[in-house]
């Protein structure tokens, strides 16, 4: 294995190891699993489809909502506890590049993301699962189609909030690594997010087809400086309508999401590179 | 091949920006400073003088403002240069929920010791900074000298051509310190260049063989212990059984030689030496 990355993994690891250790995240686990645990009293009487979305849309967003104050807070926080406590000091006195640091606490922070997708995603497969079987046998007493649910399309839908997330830990980390203060990387972090849950709202208004030439080129530019976070929200399409999935969405979503990640991380070591630790 | 000094400190400045209006506070001024290899070289000065963000600059911890520094010959902030150094930071602080071994082991990984000598590395550095019996115990329940012993040890885990330790014996009773001076001296007996930060300045008259000093930023003495203690215009002669008739006479006789008794007083042992005679048995471990 190449000794680069084999030194992101062991950072990875330690992060990994801190972050599954604290109390914030525990509760949020907690919080979110109840959430999803909780989509199962919700009742309505139309044989199966609707309430089966309602239990597809609070479970994705109780993913979404947790697993982004998870995202903005833990990274910020993982952050900040190995410079405020110091110990960056001795890591980075060791033969480990400032960037191998920085992939290193965004792997592991993404880890601990992905267990929390993973249970919770699990969580709403069992609800949605057998709520979609009870639906199945009143639907056939009712000579009526049984209601969908695509449990392989909410693995991959389970997929795109975790790389949402990986986009929420890249972007923060990008912040902090120039910000002073954890408080001020939360804050900026989390008015990140904002802006990129709402980024779609500035492309389709700003961006108008009418518009040419360099000015639109600017506008593409600042629009697209933000990810559209909104393009991971693909949940109850991929579970409940999977056909309906136009193609080549999920490609490009995947490969743009990837790429947000590594221009964040790019971003991040070049602000981190001349900081004093 | 001659090789050259350790750390090559030339012209170093740093200037550190404070406050809104960016008001520039010169920590490092003009330094120029040569370790020579093998050696326990003493970095000295009252705090706030520069010796702390010396040694980080060296590490590239620190961006200086101006100067240049190199490590065993390499540039300095290279990862090449921080492989063949091990640096213990002042008042370390560590994952709480490591082992001591598993700290120790995460650094060696770090420190690109190849997995398969990964275990035995750990197995000695921690028997050389005597940590082995309390290496199974969680970092947060060690004791200030036990930190700053595993902090020896992850320094050295990969076996370092050349070792930065800032203020190692801080917060360590006067066995502990006794300790880790015998660690440095073991150091040095296997051929490291160490480099030594500390206040505790008997220690460093006894383990170091250079010193420098720092104040304000600049350098104001550096040499070999021997020759920078040494007042070459006064002589001690200790003598037994001294009686007042003998000390008349060696008066009249100095006098004949245009000589001076300057004082008459009993050798006293350091306070440290005393307390270490007296107490034997209280290692931290």
């Amino acid at each position: 294995m190449n000794a680069a990355f084999a030194r992101c993994l062991w950072i990875a690891r330690l992060t990994f190891l801190e972050a599954i250790r604290q109390r914030f995240f525990a509760f949020l686990f907690l919080l979110g699993a109840v959430l999803v645990l909780s989509s199962g009293a919700v009742r309505a009487f139309d044989f199966g489809h609707s309430e089966l979305k309602f239990i597809a849309d609070f479970g994705f967003g109780g993913l979404f909502l947790f697993g982004s104050i998870l995202g903005v807070v833990m990274t910020a926080q993982l952050f900040f506890a190995e410079i405020d406590n110091r110990t960056a000091l001795t890591l980075l006195a060791k033969p480990l590049g400032r960037g191998e640091f920085l992939v290193g606490k965004f792997l592991g922070t993404w880890a601990v993301l992905g267990v929390f997708v993973a249970v919770l995603a699990a969580l709403l497969a069992v609800m949605m699962g057998a709520r979609a079987a009870e639906l199945a046998e009143l639907a056939v007493e009712r000579r009526l189609p049984p209601p969908e649910c695509d449990l392989l399309g909410l693995a991959v839908a389970a997929l795109l909030q975790w790389l949402r997330l990986g986009v929420v830990v890249a972007l923060v980390l990008t912040v902090a690594a120039a910000a002073r203060t954890f408080l001020f990387a939360v804050v900026v972090g989390a008015l990140a997010v904002l802006a990129g849950q709402l980024q779609w709202l500035s492309q389709e208004l700003l961006l108008k087809p009418a518009e040419a030439g360099l000015g639109r080129a600017v506008l593409w530019v600042l629009t697209h400086l933000l990810p559209n976070l909104q393009q991971f929200n693909l949940g109850d399409v991929l579970v409940l309508a999977p056909t309906q999935v136009p193609a080549g969405t999920l490609p490009w979503v995947f490969a743009s999401g990837l790429a947000y990640i590594a221009a964040f991380l790019a971003c991040a070591a070049f602000l981190f590179r001349r900081r004093e630790i | 091949m001659t090789a050259g000094p350790a750390i090559s400190v030339r012209n170093l400045t740093k200037d550190f920006r404070i406050g809104l209006k960016g008001l520039k506070l010169r920590a490092v001024d003009d330094l120029t400073l040569a370790v020579p290899r093998g050696q326990v070289f003493g970095l000295l000065g009252p705090n706030g003088c520069g010796k702390s963000t010396t040694l980080k600059i060296v590490l590239g911890l620190v961006t200086p403002t101006s100067g240049e520094i190199s490590i065993l010959g390499l540039p300095s902030a290279t990862s090449a240069a921080r492989a063949r150094t091990g640096f213990l930071p002042e008042a370390p602080y560590f994952h709480k929920f490591l082992s001591g071994r598993e700290l120790v082991r995460y650094c060696a990984h770090l420190s690109g010791v190849p997995s398969g000598k990964v275990e035995a590395a750990v197995a000695e550095a921690l028997e050389l900074a005597g940590m082995t019996e309390a290496a199974g115990r969680l970092v947060g329940t060690y004791s200030k000298g036990m930190l700053q012993r595993i902090g020896l040890a992850q320094a050295i885990v990969h076996d370092p051509e050349l070792v930065i330790l800032d203020e190692p014996t801080a917060g360590v009773d006067p066995v502990g310190a006794a300790a880790i001076g015998r660690i440095i001296e073991s150091m040095r007996a296997r051929g490291k260049t160490v480099v030594l930060c500390s206040h505790l300045l008997g220690q460093v008259e006894q383990v170091c063989d250079r010193v420098a000093i720092m104040d304000k930023g600049r350098l104001v003495l550096e040499g070999a212990v021997a020759d920078v203690l040494e007042r070459r215009d006064r002589h001690t002669v200790t003598i037994e059984a001294l009686t007042p008739a003998a000390l008349a006479a060696a008066e009249t006789a100095l006098a004949a030689h245009g000589a001076r008794l300057g004082a008459v007083t009993h050798p006293r042992r350091s306070l440290e030496e005393l307390f270490r005679e007296l107490v034997t048995g209280s290692r931290d471990a």
